[in-house]
C-alpha cells in the first residue's frame, strides 16, 4: 500500500440524494460475493445478532445451536440461571459440540475424540491426557457480548457494540407490544420449519416490511380466503382476516433508526385475532395506545440485521442466516402467549400455517417473488433499485400513531405502500460497510 | 394379491397420477367431505410434531374445503409460486394394508416425488398414512398424513409436491 486514501467503492452503491428526491441502491448489492464477504465481516460479525428466545433454553443445561453470520455458536443455560454463548466448535479439532439444534446437556462431550466441557465452557476432560497439559487453555471461547431484551436473546462476536438497549432503541416499544401479551411470558410452539431461499438476505429484510406488495402478491390469498369464508366455513377465530390485504385501510411505515424498520396496517376484524380473548386484561394493565396497537394494528418489525417479529395474521419470529450473496436459510417460529386458551392457540397456529409457511398460501408466493428479484438483479444493464415512493409525504419524527404509543422514529410516512423506511436500512448498511 | 390390497393400491396410485396430471377436481373427489389432510412439521431432527391442533404443522386441513382452497389458488393463475407450475412425478411403493374394520381401512405407503421447476430437478420423499372408508361401494380417503422427510424446505411446497 502506498498510503494514499482509496475511496471505499461501496459508497457508490447507495445513491442517497434526498435534496434531489432520489434514493436508489445498486442491484449488485444483492449479487456480488465480495460485497457479501464484507457484510459478513462488517455487519454480521460486528453487531448484535438475534440468537434465540429465552423460552428455548429454559432449564439448566438447555442449549440452542445457531449461527452468527456463518459462525456456529450455542447458547447454554448455566446452573445459576444465567446464559452464556460459546463458539460451537471443539477446542481440539473443531467438531460441533451439540448433537442437536436444541437439547439439554449439563456437560458437553465431543463425539470426535471425547474431550468434555462443563456448562460454563471449562475444558474438564481430555482423553488419554498427556502430562502437564493445562486444560484451561482449551476452555470454550465465549462470544464477546450476550444480552436479552424481553426474552429475546442477542449476541455479538464483537465487544465494540453499544448496549443492547441502545442498539434496539426505538424498536423496543414494538418488542414490548409482543412481550406484554402474556403475564406469564411468551413461548415458542413446537415445530420450527426452515426454508432455504435462493436470494440475498437483504431481500428478506425488505420483504418483511414491504406493505406495497401485499395487495398484489397476496391478492390471491385474500381471494382464496374470501371464497372459503363465502362457503360459511371458518367462522370466529378460525377466520383468517383478509380484509386488510385488499388495501384501503390505515397503514404506516417507520424507519426506527440503526437500520430497524417497521410497518403496520389496521385490522378490519380484530375480534378474530387470538389475542382478542385477552382484551379486558390488556385494557386493565396497559395504556389505551398499547391496547390499540396490540389489538387493531397488524405489525411487522425488522431488527437489523437478522430477525423479524411479526404480529399479523399470527405471531412469528423469523430468523435469517446468510449463506452467500444469493442464498440464505430462514427459520420460522410461532411465538405465543403462555397460558392462552386452546382455542386461541389453535386459531393462531392455523393462521400461521395458512399464511406464514412456504407450504402455506402466502409466504410461498413471497418466496417465489423474492427469488425472481434475485434473478432480475443479475441484469446489470439496468442497475438501480429506486426507493422513492413517498418522498413527498415524509414526516421527520413521530406521526400521531407513534406519538400515542411513545416511540420516536427518525422518519416515517402514514402509508405502508411507501419506501422511505428502507433509507434508514441502507444508510445503516452503508455506514457499517464503510467502517474499517 | 387380495382384492382389498389391490383396491387400496389402486386408490393410492390414482391419487398420485391425478396430482401429476393436474386433474385437481378428480383428485379432490378421492377425499370425503370430512377428510383430514395433515403434514406435520419436524419438532427436532428425529421427531415430527404429533399434536396437529396445538403444535405447528406444515399443512393441517381439517376438511376437504382446505384442499379446495389449494386448488382454487392454483387455478386462479394469480399465485406467484404456482405460475409456472412445477412438474411432478410421484412414484408410490410399499403399499401395506394395515387394518380393516368394516368399511374402514388403514394403509401406509412410501412415495418418491421428483419435481422439476425453477430450481431444476429435486427429488424428495414422503411417508403416507392413509385412513379410508367405503362410501357407496368405493373406497375414499378420510385422512392422509404425510411425513415429508425434508425439514429444510427448498422452494414453495404445495399439495402436489408432497
Ligand atoms: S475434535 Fe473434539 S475431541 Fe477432537
Ligand atoms: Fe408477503
Amino acid at each position: 500500500m502506498d498510503g494514499s486514501i482509496v475511496e471505499n467503492p461501496v459508497s457508490a452503491l447507495v445513491d442517497d440524494r434526498m435534496d434531489e428526491g432520489m434514493f436508489r441502491v445498486d442491484r449488485s448489492v444483492y449479487t456480488d460475493e465480495d460485497i457479501f464477504e464484507q457484510e459478513i465481516a462488517k455487519i454480521f460479525e460486528k453487531s448484535w445478532i438475534f440468537l434465540c428466545h429465552e423460552n428455548q433454553v429454559e432449564k439448566h443445561g438447555d442449549y440452542f445451536w445457531t449461527e452468527i453470520g456463518r459462525q456456529p455458536v450455542f447458547v447454554h443455560r448455566q446452573d445459576d440461571g444465567s446464559l452464556k454463548c460459546f463458539i460451537n466448535a471443539c477446542s481440539h479439532r473443531a467438531a460441533i459440540l451439540t448433537p442437536f439444534r436444541q437439547g439439554n446437556a449439563k456437560t458437553l462431550t465431543c463425539r470426535f475424540h471425547g474431550w468434555s466441557y462443563k456448562c460454563d465452557g471449562a475444558c474438564i476432560g481430555i482423553k488419554n491426557e498427556e502430562p502437564d497439559t493445562d486444560k484451561s487453555t482449551f476452555d470454550l471461547r465465549e462470544i464477546a457480548r450476550l444480552d436479552s431484551y424481553g426474552g429475546f436473546v442477542f449476541g455479538s462476536l464483537s465487544a465494540d457494540v453499544p448496549s443492547l438497549d441502545d442498539w434496539l432503541g426505538e424498536a423496543k416499544s414494538w418488542i414490548d407490544l409482543m412481550v406484554v401479551q402474556s403475564t406469564e411470558g411468551l413461548e415458542v410452539v413446537p415445530g420450527s420449519p426452515i426454508y432455504a431461499i435462493d436470494g440475498n438476505w437483504k431481500f428478506q429484510a425488505e420483504n418483511s416490511v414491504d406493505g406495497y406488495h401485499v395487495s398484489t402478491v397476496h391478492r390471491v390469498f385474500a381471494n382464496t380466503i374470501a371464497a372459503r369464508e363465502g362457503k360459511g366455513e371458518y367462522t370466529g377465530i378460525k377466520k383468517t382476516e383478509a380484509g386488510r390485504m385488499a388495501g384501503g385501510v390505515p397503514t404506516g411505515s417507520y424507519d426506527l433508526g440503526n437500520g430497524h424498520m417497521a410497518v403496520w396496517a389496521q385490522h378490519t376484524t380484530p375480534e378474530v385475532r387470538p389475542i382478542w380473548e385477552q382484551k379486558e386484561r390488556l385494557e386493565r394493565d396497559l395504556t389505551p395506545a398499547q391496547v390499540d396497537w396490540i389489538l387493531n394494528k397488524g405489525r411487522n418489525l425488522y431488527i437489523f440485521p437478522n430477525v423479524m417479529l411479526m404480529d399479523n395474521p399470527s405471531t412469528q419470529i423469523r430468523v435469517m442466516k446468510p449463506i452467500s450473496a444469493s442464498r440464505m436459510d430462514v427459520s420460522v417460529y410461532c411465538i405465543a402467549p403462555k397460558g392462552e386458551s386452546d382455542t386461541a392457540r389453535a386459531g393462531r397456529l392455523r393462521k400461521f400455517e395458512d399464511f406464514y409457511l412456504t407450504a402455506g398460501m402466502a409466504t410461498s408466493d413471497d418466496l417465489a417473488a423474492l427469488e425472481d428479484t434475485q434473478e432480475g438483479s443479475l441484469a446489470t444493464g439496468a442497475k438501480w433499485n429506486e426507493f422513492t415512493r413517498g418522498m413527498d409525504s415524509i414526516i421527520y419524527g413521530p406521526d400521531k400513531e407513534a406519538a400515542a404509543l411513545g416511540f420516536n422514529p427518525p422518519v416515517c410516512t402514514e402509508n405502508w405502500d411507501h419506501e422511505i423506511h428502507y433509507h434508514g436500512f441502507y444508510r445503516q448498511w452503508l455506514k457499517m460497510l464503510e467502517e474499517n | 394379491m387380495s382384492d382389498l390390497q389391490k383396491e387400496v393400491t389402486n386408490l393410492i396410485y390414482r391419487e398420485s397420477t391425478l396430482l401429476d396430471r393436474r386433474e385437481w377436481d378428480d383428485w379432490i373427489d378421492l377425499y370425503t367431505e370430512d377428510a383430514i389432510y395433515w403434514v406435520p412439521s419436524w419438532a427436532n431432527e428425529e421427531e415430527t410434531t404429533d399434536d396437529p391442533e396445538l403444535q405447528l404443522n406444515l399443512i393441517y386441513l381439517r376438511n376437504r374445503g382446505g384442499l379446495e382452497d389449494r386448488v382454487f389458488r392454483i387455478e386462479s393463475r394469480d399465485s406467484y409460486a404456482s405460475v409456472p407450475l412445477d412438474r411432478t412425478v410421484h412414484v408410490v411403493g410399499n403399499v401395506l394394508v394395515e387394518n380393516e374394520n368394516g368399511d374402514e381401512v388403514e394403509a401406509t405407503a412410501n412415495c418418491i416425488i421428483h419435481t422439476y421447476g425453477k430450481k431444476g430437478g429435486l427429488t424428495r420423499g414422503s411417508l403416507y398414512d392413509f385412513s379410508m372408508r367405503r362410501v357407496d361401494g368405493e373406497l375414499r380417503i378420510t385422512r392422509k398424513k404425510i411425513t415429508f422427510i425434508d425439514d429444510r424446505l427448498e422452494g414453495p411446497i404445495d399439495v402436489y409436491h408432497l
